[in-house]
């Protein structure tokens, strides 16, 4: 501890299973409490989604890395990606419908991230996006279900 | 692993849709196509089963309130069940639950979704 494996994956929808492979399979070896960890599993989904769909509007391959940090006392997820520059963190909260009608579709990835992680920060940092997320809980103290 | 399911089942007049795993920004436009597709055929009362999600992200969300959206336009009824544990508690972190026809379990959302003239 702590134990930290870097993940890069292509900026392509598709890719965002290896990411959670690779969360529950770190889960299991190290014994993430389930809450966290389907907190983190969602939280991790939203903010690799938003990279993949922003950061880039060349409409080419692009690549960026993950980095997952299983700490005695909390969970990392760290992002560094090459686009352009966004700042997750001070993004305008989706905007409330009017009474009676329904949210607009959408918009509620960042809002869902501040709820569901103790720490969301972001970084530009020689010209790259560095986000990161942390989510505090007991590692090694869950036994986990063996699954298939 | 854990991957989404969709299956179906009727009762009555009510299309239910069980979905069962995660339902993430890889598989959310599944829901949302299986969905659409059952409005578009003159399904008029459709059933959403969450009782077997692992979790759902935004991208699901998004999903569910278009089908919602175009069930309505289309004169159709589109409920949600069995909303349990992280689930419901994903649902009043996006603060969606007065947003969709929520019902306990699947029982009180048919009768619901039956009405009067069934």
């Amino acid at each position: 501890m702590p134990h930290a494996v870097d993940v890069r994956i292509r900026n392509d929808v598709s890719d965002i299973v290896i990411l959670r492979d690779t969360l529950d399979h770190l889960a299991r070896e190290f014994g993430i409490p389930q809450r966290a960890l389907t907190q983190l599993q969602v939280a991790l989904d939203e903010v690799a989604s938003n990279v993949i769909k922003y950061s880039w509007d060349d409409g080419g391959p692009h690549e960026f890395l993950v980095r997952i940090i299983v700490q005695p006392d909390r969970v990392d997820l760290e992002l560094f990606d090459d686009g352009r520059e966004f700042d997750p963190v001070t993004a305008l909260p989706p905007t409330q419908p009017a009474a009676g009608q329904r949210p607009r579709p959408g918009g509620l990835g960042i809002h869902l991230i501040k709820q569901l992680v103790d720490r969301f920060a972001y970084e530009r940092i020689d010209g790259r996006n560095h986000t990161t997320l942390s989510k505090t809980c007991e590692v090694g103290t869950a036994v986990q279900r063996s699954e298939e | 692993m854990n991957a989404l399911s969709i299956g179906q089942t009727r009762a009555g007049n009510v299309c239910i849709v069980t979905l069962t795993g995660r339902i993430d920004s890889t598989s959310a436009s599944d829901v949302m196509a299986e969905l659409t597709r059952l409005i578009s055929s003159g399904e008029k009362s459709i059933l959403v089963d969450l009782g077997a999600v692992l979790y759902l992200t935004s991208a699901a969300f998004r999903a569910l309130l278009v089908a919602t959206n175009e069930a309505e336009r289309r004169a159709a009824k589109l409920a949600l069940c069995n909303l349990a544990g992280h689930v419901r508690e994903l649902f009043e972190m996006g603060g969606l639950l007065d947003v969709f026809a929520i019902h306990n379990s699947r029982d009180e959302a048919l009768k619901q979704l039956a009405g009067p003239h069934a």
